[in-house]
């Protein structure tokens, strides 16, 4: 099982003030806010660390069919090696291993349950006005879609 | 405060983060959110923080996770005025 969550930065900068009084409390953890705080582009941060719980959540959500809005139960760990930002999300005893990619105009994130399986995910994102035209039909694995971004994983 | 009431101070609320849609102009309790209204996730945090200066309230994180749903928050909402 695979999941995955794209972040259209610049559609971020206008949908969600994330410097809003209140507003990192409700979805990060104090070890998560300090990561925003020291990171070299706090905007980037939050949306990794956004997106890699998203991707998690995917995936938790099936295995589980629990549905509810608890970001600040899903932990994230993030490590650098070699550009690659690889990290994990833990959500009470479940854990999911994720890899990032940080572009100039997007986030992405894929999440898996198990290690050895983030290198065999093959990625896909469109964006607009280049997307497929039935990509329901392309069966992916996970489908994110935010702004210009469209992300198939499989 | 009853149920019409409270959808009535909420409405305003989430219009601002739904888009336009049917489902938004037929806002009822059994709306979801992110199915029914196509909110972005990252959104019901600013739904939230609106609704606590809305409604005067605090919302915890464990009342937080089921507000998906325009009943789930309703409920939430009442419980909170109720201990104020």
């Amino acid at each position: 099982m695979i999941g995955n969550d794209v972040v259209d930065l610049d559609l971020a900068k206008v949908q969600s003030n994330w410097r809003r009084k209140g507003y990192l409390d409700k979805i990060f953890s104090p070890a998560e806010q300090t990561l925003i705080a020291t990171a070299d582009c706090a905007d980037e941060m939050v949306w990794i660390l956004w997106s890699m719980k998203e991707a998690a959540y995917k995936i938790d959500n099936r295995i589980t069919s629990i549905r509810n809005f608890a970001p600040t139960n899903l932990a994230c760990s993030l490590a650098f090696y070699n550009d690659e930002l690889n990290g994990s999300v833990s959500i009470q005893d479940r854990l999911y291993f994720t890899k990032t990619s940080v572009l100039p105009n997007y986030v992405h994130t894929i999440a898996t349950p198990v290690y050895n399986q983030i290198t065999k995910i093959s990625i896909e994102i469109y964006s607009q006005p280049n997307h497929p035209i039935d990509y329901k039909s392309l069966n992916a694995g996970c489908v994110s879609h935010h702004g210009r971004y469209l992300a198939l994983v499989y | 405060m009853s149920n019409e009431e409270i959808i009535h101070k909420l409405k305003p609320i989430i219009t601002t983060y739904a888009p336009a849609s049917a489902a938004l102009e037929n806002l009822n309790e059994e709306s979801d959110f992110i199915k029914d209204l196509n909110i972005n996730s990252a959104n019901l945090v600013d739904i939230i923080l609106d609704v606590e200066e809305a409604f005067g309230i605090t919302i915890d994180n464990t009342s937080m996770e089921k507000m998906l749903t325009v009943k789930a928050s309703i409920e939430v909402i009442k419980e909170k005025l109720s201990e104020k």
